[in-house]
């Protein structure tokens, strides 16, 4: 059941992630930085709010003449930072919105990701707080309907002795302490939580991707700036609480809710939200996912040299005291809860060589389904199997639509539960034991791997510049890296590899 | 050719941010309405009478609970009743607030109602009898559209206020 709503959401989802890849380089794609991209665009609030805050005045009297003295009198910096501050606050609700629906769809949210996803979840709410308290600032008529909306959805908590509401009773009566405390919930109170909580969301990956690259960068700040340029914004008449809001300009991101506050009721608001938040947070256990077999240290083979725990993208390794007896002084544990048996711990440890003749291929860390030996054995299997010249061998990601594409075709297919699986040791038996003519390297791109970080890891070691690193000998214009999306059906990888078996004719004719 | 890409997919996404932080315009009634906003908070009678203690009383009591008079903890339910021209817009009976309905009512109701003339009643009773309303006020007010009518009930003078 679940799975049949992951696959008609990945469908939909092909319908925007096609026209973005062809407008951007893999790594470069917005849809593969969500999370990056939000935290972006946080930024842009930041410092835009700063601005703003040095010039506003937090009063019920002064409020609204400070806003519009930014927007209007001071245009040129005030009014655009003002519009970078909203509109930002905006396009960091479509990136959460996609960030979400993406990892859940990808099925992303269960198993030892379900910590990223329930603390992601009070984000949603911190975000939509601020920006909330963020409109009643201005204290213009949206800020008015906001606020008294605001109250009557608060006030249908027990938790208030007197109506909060009514204090929006008259201009005269409302109270500026009321107001200050609107502007320290989201100028310090709120901020300095969500900065929390987004640490608390991120501190269990290794090596989380904070922000997205520069080139991303700057089309996002570009993007938010012409926006606020050609279209800044403005606020609505001054408060008047004599009178209703009459057709307000909505800002949809983040007052979608507040009609239904009148439509329905508070209480039913509530039940709203709280039930949506309840189904997200149980969403991880419901139903459970099956458990994968984890990764297995075998102490003989392990030296704790440390590169399965630097490399690991969950964390689930750590280094501890050894247990051995013997000299090293550390020994790889692994933590079963965080390990999702991605095996880039045994594509990192430098045991893991297909090359140990003297002994059994057992490396210091393995994974009992898809051991290292395994690997080594298939690709001697295939390399016996009758195949077009020049030969090319194809490491593939487990489950992937483009490898069982490829395999279908006929391809000498090699599966690993991820790219970085794959020691890059074994590209080098591949080409000097002469297994192949050429190694294609069919993984999920930037942003789409499954267990995140496959893609960099893979080619951080073939460039030599990540431990354990492809042997100089290695010619590595016979590697291949195919980067694709995992689930495409548009990409071609049996083209791609016709094109890298061209390439290599080419390269064996100049020789 | 990418960067055409890579603009018309930022131009993209600006447009949907640009459009949807401002449209579709929301209205929350219509145009010819007015608002009645009926907000106060008050401390209905006490159910029973209160007995003034004696010395006999007072000496059995521990020295930091004498107080003159015993009165009974809860509270009488407040109804209040709102009519517009004869008929009425709103009623309802709240209890009071607390474990032992002890505490105050708090109302707070957003009545929408066609603009212009109107003849306004708002009674409440607090004193739990059937004998009326304790406290009454009419008034006749023209309500222009959009406008948001405070009715509130201020204790020092024991009266409503509508304005």
């Amino acid at each position: 059941m679940i799975g049949r709503v992951h696959s008609i959401g990945r469908s939909f989802y092909e319908l925007l992630r096609r026209p973005l890849a062809r407008a951007f380089e893999s790594k470069q794609n917005p849809l593969n930085q969500l999370g990056a991209l939000t935290i972006f665009f946080c930024w842009i609030v930041l410092v835009s709010g700063i601005w703003l805050l040095i010039f506003f005045r937090t009063s019920v009297s002064a409020a609204f003449e400070s806003v519009e003295y930014l927007t209007h009198e001071q245009w040129y910096l005030g009014g655009v930072m003002r519009s970078l501050h909203r509109y930002a606050s905006d396009a960091l609700i479509i990136t959460i919105l996609l960030h979400v629906i993406k990892e859940f769809i990808f099925n992303r949210y269960r198993l030892n990701r379900w910590f990223n996803w329930v603390t992601g979840i009070p984000l949603v709410w911190m975000i939509f707080a601020l920006g909330i308290t963020g409109y009643w600032l201005v204290w213009d008529q949206l800020a008015q309907y906001v606020a008294i909306s605001t109250a009557e959805l608060l006030d249908a908590l027990p938790i208030f002795t007197d109506s909060m509401a009514g204090n929006f009773m008259s201009d005269e009566l409302l109270s500026n302490r009321f107001f200050t405390l609107m502007a320290f919930i989201h100028l310090i109170g709120l901020p300095i939580f969500l900065v929390f909580g987004i640490w608390l969301h991120v501190f269990r990956l290794n090596g989380p991707r904070i922000n997205p690259p520069r080139r991303l960068m700057a089309g996002a700040l570009l993007c938010m700036l012409l926006l606020s340029v050609i279209y800044p914004a403005i606020s609505h008449d001054k408060a008047n609480l004599a009178m209703a809001p009459q057709a307000l300009r909505f800002d949809w991101f983040y007052l979608h809710v507040y009609p239904l506050i009148q439509r329905w009721s508070p209480g039913w608001v509530w039940i709203l939200l709280v039930g949506i938040s309840v189904v997200l947070t149980i969403a991880p256990w419901a139903p459970p996912a099956k458990k994968t077999t984890v990764a297995v240290v075998d102490l003989d083979n392990c030296n704790g040299c440390k590169r399965c725990a630097d490399d690991c993208p969950f964390g689930a390794i750590e280094m501890i005291p050894r247990t051995d007896g013997t000299n090293y002084t550390h020994q790889a544990s692994v933590t079963d809860d965080l390990c999702i048996s991605c095996g880039i711990c045994v594509g990192a440890c430098p045991t893991a060589t297909p090359f140990r003749s003297k002994s059994a291929l057992v490396p210091g860390i393995d994974l009992p389904n898809r051991s290292a030996a395994s690997i080594r054995q298939d690709i001697v299997d295939q390399a016996e199997t009758p195949s077009d010249d020049p030969r090319v061998m194809i490491f593939g990601c487990r489950d992937d639509r483009q490898t069982e594409i490829v395999r279908k075709a006929g391809g000498n297919v090699v599966t690993v539960r991820c790219m970085a699986h794959l020691q890059p040791s074994y590209l080098d038996f591949v080409l000097s034991r002469g297994h192949a003519d050429g190694v294609m390297l069919l993984g999920c791109e930037n942003g789409n791997c499954d267990y995140r970080l496959g893609a960099d890891w893979t080619e951080a070691r073939i460039a030599r510049v990540r431990d354990p690193w492809l042997r100089k000998r290695t010619d590595t214009t016979k590697i291949a890296m195919g980067w694709l999306a995992p689930w495409a059906n548009i990409a071609n990888p049996v083209k791609r590899v016709g094109a890298f078996r061209d390439a290599l004719r080419v390269t064996e004719g100049d020789t | 050719m990418r960067l055409f890409g890579e603009i018309a997919a930022w131009a993209t996404f600006a447009v949907v941010v640009g459009v949807l932080s401002v449209w579709p315009r929301y209205e929350m009634m219509d145009s010819g309405a007015a608002i009645l906003t009926l907000t106060f908070s008050h401390a209905a009678q006490r159910v029973g009478e209160c007995r003034t203690l004696t010395q006999e009383d007072l000496n059995e009591l521990p020295p930091n609970m004498r107080r003159p008079s015993d009165c009974p903890r809860e509270r009488n339910p407040v109804h209040i009743e709102l009519r517009s021209s004869g008929s009425v817009i709103y009623q309802d009976l709240l209890t009071p607030s607390g474990v032992w309905s002890d505490g105050k009512v708090n109302i707070y109701k957003r009545i929408v109602i066609p603009a212009g003339p109107h003849e306004l009643f708002i009674g409440m009773n607090d004193s739990g009898g059937d004998s009326g309303f304790d406290f009454e006020t009419r008034a006749r007010v023209d309500l222009q559209p959009g406008r948001n009518l405070v009715i509130r009930f201020d204790e020092l003078s024991s009266g409503f206020v509508i304005r």
